[in-house]
């Protein structure tokens, strides 16, 4: 049985269960679940030893773009013309986000432990089986190597947390459930178009060459019609050049640029990127606790996935082309990002703002296309993933207490919840991008990225430097949050409150602890897993771009 | 030693205190108080301080060259790759690193010492709840850091402590955060920090991408190189304010030293951080943080262009007089240390700039432990006098502690320079202060007759590398009569440079040189040259700074005499006055230390490091060994004159506020002073203007982007949904249900007429309808055969036929 299948669909099969079990098994059905799932997917660490020996992921992942491992290839819809397969596998992009998600997952599956509170014991097993689902979808996303394959476990994703927010939200669950879906849906469609053209135009490529095009990284295969194959139609020269040349169009438009815009749009807005985001402030306040999470640590994480995967080394001259839009846009999300959660009086909307903000980095460092950018946007989102989780958590743990979220109105939480103020401290500072935590690398690998990619790119100085400027906001906004909410006297309306349980510290230091070993330990922790795929991505994205005169 | 023994005990004595840190923060509340403390002292501060004893003594027992051979060797750890620079991250082993790393252990332990006395009794209470071992924990955090920062080998190592004990003061500051002005100060001293290392991280950017590297050794290395060949950083042609790229590098790195080091106009965070606890304000926002940065621009002297050191020296200059200047009406004990120390750390960046590093540097160490104990002291004061900080309110404390009131004296003494002109007999600053004067001195006035003289003469006034070795820290009074300016060169050449120079037909006023012209990769590429390029000084720096050296003395002396002498002004405060025996105790080890660090030790490390530190391809470093730099009878005078200022300073003091304060009451109220001493008081109003400008500006600017957000961007998607639904709904209601469903209910209604019409005729006699059917066949037959009869009879036959 192939690991990724097993840990793809084992969310799904605990959703099976969900669907026939007694109402009070539920959700330590759903917890069971995502705990072995978690557990399930530590085993692919096993990679990096044993047999494969070899520490670093250059030496996992072989010497060439599209080496991977665990592979499963599976005809799945076959007809004359059409060749959908079910093809999973892994590889150092992919995989710290694989376990990224088991992580979080477990972890908000644990949030939501108490969701009965909060819903008053309505719909616990409509809300865990779509909660399983969510993530068999977003696993799904991240292995999947069929760009069809990938597209539906996108829209699988989609669904559940549709309801999720829709039902289980706050007042204006809703607005932002539908805001969400149609803003996602927006993207879909682009990604859609692009995902018809380029199974199409990678036809057209193969007849154009006689017919028969030997594979670029299988041996013995033979393509004969177009492909749905991600690392096919980014390694295969014949199909690469026919998408690069300035002859091939669209609506008559040149191909690679437009198709680069529209998977970058349908990404972007997952990213999200400044103007698309503003679907992000209301899903995130709006949904419970547990799918803020969800949301913040994982989902955003597909669109910088989705870049490196499909629109970086598919279309690398459309990436030379976008270079300095990517970039500008992403310095906008970065300070805009930040003055705009500076702005906030609702404490969730402060942080969501904030992964705006973060994000920001994650595009600034792909964009500019150096090793040190592609490694810090990597990851910076391994680091947002476990710092905004935490923040989110932090912000239900008070709501689950005070039942609102305006920062002005507490005051002195630190001396009325000691544990919760230390958890806080540590999960802002992590986000402020404090030296020794996780937020510090991404940024300055990123900054100094942007930076080195000056001598190909004059504009990089600037922008650098503009967001170099993001530290002191950064710290304007998170400081001023902590002296809002948890310094200052103790307040009345506050006293007595609990601490933080022990379930909520099982959620809480994990996180903490990973934020601070990702700190100081970042090439044990993540580095070694991605650097050698991403400097492999990058190799084949930059001598594709110099080949085009 | 040998091997990596050094490394590891230093890297042990790092451990120690973040291994406390952790313990307190988990045991620390069953420990209780003051358990806790004495675990905090014992472990967090105990330990580093006896390994760093054990090193230097080690240290001081190796001789030049293996002292080199170990630096040279020591490990580097592969921390990470940022993108294909390896991050090496190691122990820097110098002298420096010694000094400055037993310095801050020795503060940091006695500091620890008295905040256990400090913290017992209800300073450790925040909101009336005890935060005992919390403050502990702070404190061993910040002895790690502290302690990382002053071992990195790496630039980028550097800035990660560099922000943590950035961190640690932001805590501290805030350990009373239940109070609003602690709440607003930490907040300050982080994002003005911040400010700083925005700069840093510039610095840092082009520090990685020219130079390609982020260790210290390699920059300097590669910076050299560059330069020599008129490559990488020196190629670029860019400039900004007139600066090249390389002065840029230098000026960022400054900035990041501005923000930490308090200078002018990042200097606003440092009187306000005198919120926190008195020992916090003694430790890290006198003696050991706020001399990171100066710190740091020695460690990054050798990749300071000449350009960037004059930057460095004009902030040094103007922070030195403004603060000294408010200084002077500051009321608050606290506050006036304070700023005090603003000025003083002005005068070390001063002092670097104008290329005075060993000068600098001694002034940083002996002003660490003078200042540290003069912060103590004020806490002895305020703790003793129930929280009073206002010096107004005090007086004739002298009786009641003597040993306070007598090792602050120690400290003013040594703060204002005093000692024997002449002599080899003085404290601190007389050693310390006396010598960057001098430095500038030279650079401001007798620079320009200095090259031209050095071009006529040649190896006659010898550009003396090795004289920085010279081992005579002890012999500050010999006025020797020779002038040492040293000349650094880059390593590979050495002094050989000295010999050659004028072999090489290289002289100032032939080839006053451009940046890279000076690089031919020649042996000898012109130390002529790069002398030319070090620019003389303003005047207007030396002429600051020896005026200032007059005022310190008048406000330190103020500041004592009105604390400790004179009568007790408020009866209250003078009962309450007493010592506390666990508090004197560090505040005599350090008056003694003060003694110590002004003869032995600090100055001959510092020597020493100082042949590797400031050896750097265009810069300029002088040994400032003032009294050995007086060449000219213009020195004399000079130093005479500086020596005293002291004197005069004191006097004054004791004159006007000898009596009281009637005396400055009435000076106060004088027109003209009064204007001036309203804007002193309040700080020039950069306070305000800061607000105004950052805090509102920025809040503003928040505002307008949260506006355009809500009401922009968001509105365009909702405009865009609505006018969906809108659109919706017409196509939906009006044109679906009236047009098109109108269409199909139009042509329903016309059915239903038609059958209403035909329905009439409809009488249910089978009679009828046979006559309907008959008629209507025989009607249709007709029609037809006329039809077909008259278009095509052979049709109509053919139909009819079967």
């Amino acid at each position: 049985m192939n690991t990724l299948t097993i840990i793809v669909f084992l969310p799904a099969i605990g959703a099976l269960l969900c669907l026939i079990a007694p109402k009070p098994l539920i959700r330590s059905i759903a917890v069971l679940t995502s705990l072995v799932t978690f557990l399930f997917s530590l085993t692919l660490f096993g990679m990096y030893f044993g047999s494969e020996a070899g520490s670093t992921s250059a030496e996992v992942f072989g010497s060439t773009y599209g080496a991977l491992h665990h592979v499963i290839r599976l005809p799945w819809i076959t007809s004359e013309s059409i060749n959908i397969e079910f093809f999973l596998g892994i590889d150092g992009l992919g995989f710290p986000l694989l376990i990224l998600t088991t992580l979080v997952s477990f972890l908000s599956c644990l949030a939501s432990w108490n969701m009965e509170r909060w819903k008053i014991g309505k719909g616990i097993r409509a809300y865990f089986i779509l909660f399983l689902l969510l993530e068999t979808g977003m696993l799904g996303v991240f292995v999947a190597l069929d760009f069809f394959l990938f597209y539906i476990f996108w829209e699988v994703m989609l669904l559940p947390m549709y309801f999720l927010i829709g039902v289980w939200g706050g007042e204006r669950r809703e607005y932002a459930a539908i805001k969400f879906f149609l803003f996602t849906l927006a993207g879909s469609v682009l990604m859609l178009i692009a995902l018809v053209a380029m199974y199409f135009y990678s036809g057209d490529a193969i007849t154009q060459a006689g017919g028969e095009v030997a594979s670029a990284y299988q041996s013995d295969v033979t393509l004969t019609h177009g492909t749905f194959d991600l690392i096919e139609l980014a390694t295969n020269k014949t199909i690469q050049s026919y998408f690069a040349s300035e002859g091939t169009t669209f609506l008559s438009l040149k191909f690679a640029p437009l198709m680069f815009v529209f998977l970058f749009i349908g990404f972007a807005i997952k990213l999200p990127i400044v103007p698309f985001h503003t679907w992000l402030p209301d899903a995130h306040v709006q949904a419970p606790t547990p799918i803020s999470m969800i949301l913040a640590g994982v989902l955003l994480k597909m669109g910088g996935y989705g870049f490196l995967r499909l629109c970086y080394p598919i279309f690398p001259t459309g990436a030379e082309f976008w270079a300095f839009t990517l970039a500008v846009i992403g310095v906008v999300s970065i300070i805009y990002g930040a003055l705009c959660a500076m702005a906030q009086s609702d404490f969730k909307k402060l942080v969501a703002y904030s992964s705006i903000s973060h994000m920001g980095f994650v595009l600034l460092g792909i964009a500019v296309m150096t090793k040190a950018g592609f490694q810090g946007a990597m990851f910076q989102m391994i680091a947002h993933g476990i710092s905004s989780p935490m923040c989110f958590f932090l912000v239900g743990v008070i709501y689950d207490r005070a039942h609102h979220r305006e920062i002005n109105r507490f005051g002195g939480l630190w001396l009325t919840m000691p544990k919760y103020g230390t958890m806080a401290t540590i999960g802002f500072f992590a986000a402020l991008g404090l030296p020794g935590m996780c937020g510090f690398i991404g940024e300055i690998w990123v900054l100094l990225g942007t930076f080195d990619a000056g001598s190909k790119y004059p504009w990089a100085y600037t922008l650098a430097i503009i967001s170099a400027a993001s530290v002191i906001l950064t710290a304007g906004y998170i400081l001023w949050l902590i002296r809002r909410v948890y310094l200052g006297k103790e307040k009345e309306e506050y006293a007595g409150y609990s601490d933080v349980s022990s379930r909520e510290v099982f959620i809480l230091a994990p996180l903490a602890l990973l934020a601070l070993v990702l700190g100081i330990f970042p090439m044990q922790t993540v580095f070694n897993f991605t650097n050698g795929t991403l400097d492999l991505v990058l190799a084949h994205v930059t001598s594709a771009i110099s080949m085009v005169p | 030693m040998n091997g990596h023994t050094y490394e590891i005990l230093l890297a042990l004595g790092v451990l120690s205190p973040f291994i406390s840190f952790w313990l307190l923060v988990f045991i620390g509340p069953k420990l209780g108080k003051p358990l806790a403390g004495w675990f905090g002292v014992a472990f967090g501060m105990g330990v580093p301080l006896l390994l760093a004893s054990y090193v230097l003594m080690c240290w001081l027992g190796e001789d030049a060259a293996s002292r080199a051979m170990l630096a040279e060797h020591a490990f580097r750890y592969h921390w990470a790759n940022l993108g294909t620079v390896p991050i090496l991250v190691g122990v820097k082993l110098d002298s420096l690193t010694i000094a400055m790393y037993f310095m801050v252990a020795f503060i940091a332990f006695w500091i620890f010492v008295f905040s256990v006395g400090y913290m017992s009794g209800h300073s450790d209470e925040v909101d009336g709840k005890s935060k005992y071992h919390r403050f502990f924990a702070y404190l061993s955090l910040f002895a790690f850091s502290m302690l990382g920062l002053v071992l990195s080998s790496n630039l980028l190592f550097l800035f990660i402590f560099w922000e943590l004990v950035g961190l640690c003061s932001y805590l501290l500051i805030g350990f009373y955060f239940h109070e609003r002005v602690p709440q607003y100060a930490q907040m300050k001293a982080f994002i003005t920090n911040r400010v700083g290392d925005f700069g840093f991280i510039i610095g840092l950017m082009l520090v990685y991408f020219q130079l390609g590297t982020l260790d210290l050794d390699d920059a300097a290395r590669i910076f050299a190189e560059q330069y020599a060949a008129g490559t990488g950083i020196f190629a670029s042609s860019f400039t900004m304010f007139g600066w090249s790229l390389a002065t840029i590098m230098g000026v960022g790195l400054f900035c990041g030293a501005m923000g930490k080091s308090a200078q002018f106009p990042l200097h606003v965070w440092l009187p306000d951080a005198m919120a926190g606890p008195t020992p916090v304000s003694a430790l890290i926002h006198a003696a050991t943080m706020v001399a990171a940065g100066v710190y740091l621009v020695a460690r990054v002297f050798r990749l300071m262009t000449p350009e960037a050191l004059m930057f460095v020296a004009a902030i040094g200059c103007i922070t030195l007089t403004l603060m000294a200047l408010i200084a002077m009406v500051q009321t608050d004990i606290k506050k006036c240390l304070a700023y005090s120390t603003l000025s003083q750390l002005g005068y070390m960046i001063f002092g670097l700039g104008c290329g005075a590093w060993i000068a600098a540097l001694f002034h940083l160490i002996t002003h660490a432990f003078f200042k540290a104990m003069m912060f103590l002291g004020s806490g002895q004061v305020i703790e003793g006098c129930h929280h009073e900080q206002d010096m107004r309110k005090m007086g004739g404390l002298m009786k009641k502690m003597p040993v306070t009131g007598l090792t602050f004296l120690v400290g003013v003494l040594a703060i204002s320079g005093f000692g024997i002109p002449g002599t080899n007999i003085g404290l601190g600053g007389f050693f310390s202060k006396d010598e960057i004067l001098a430095v500038a001195w030279v650079r401001a006035f007798d620079w320009t007759d200095y090259s031209r003289h050095e071009a006529e003469h040649g190896e006659h006034h010898a550009l003396a590398v090795p004289a920085i070795d010279a081992n005579d820290g002890s012999s500050h009074g010999a006025i020797d009569g020779e002038k040492q300016i040293v000349l650094a060169s880059d390593p590979q050449h050495g002094d050989s440079h000295a010999a050659s120079l004028h072999g090489e037909g290289h002289t100032a006023s032939e080839s006053p040189r451009g940046l890279k012209s000076t690089a031919h990769g020649e042996d000898a590429h012109g130390r002529a040259g790069v002398f030319s390029r070090v620019p003389a000084m303003p005047k207007w720096m030396f002429y600051l700074a020896l005026f200032t050296a007059y005022i310190t003395p008048f406000y330190m002396m103020r500041c004592w005499w009105m604390t400790f002498m004179g009568k007790p002004r408020d009866e209250h405060v003078h009962d309450h006055a007493h010592e506390s025996p666990m508090m004197f105790l560090p505040l005599v080890v350090l008056a003694v230390g003060t003694f110590v660090a002004s003869y032995f030790l600090f100055r001959d490390l510092i020597s020493d490091a100082a042949t590797a530190a400031t050896i750097a391809p265009m810069v300029l470093a002088t040994d400032g060994h003032v009294h050995s730099l007086a060449i000219t009878a213009a020195h004399h005078w000079l130093i005479t004159g500086v020596g005293g200022s002291f004197v005069v300073g004191f006097v004054i003091a004791i004159l006007i506020y000898g009596r009281g304060l009637n005396i400055a009451a009435r000076i106060k109220g004088t027109i003209g002073i009064q204007q001036v001493h309203t804007v002193l008081e309040n700080k020039y109003y950069i306070d305000e203007l800061y607000h105004l400008v950052w805090v509102k500006g920025c809040m503003c600017i928040a505002h307008i982007a949260r506006f355009i957000d809500t009401w922009v961007i968001d509105m365009t998607y909702l405009t865009l949904a609505k006018l969906t639904e809108r659109l919706a709904a017409f196509s939906g209601l009006i044109i679906d249900t009236q047009c098109v469903d109108g269409m199909y209910n139009g042509m329903a209604d016309t059915a239903i007429d038609i059958g209403e019409a035909v329905r009439r005729p409809q009488t249910g006699r089978i009679r009828n309808y046979v006559l309907f059917a008959a008629g209507g066949a025989t009607v249709a037959v007709v029609l037809m055969l006329l039809y077909w009869g008259v278009a095509s009879p052979d049709q109509s036959v053919a139909m009819l036929t079967p």
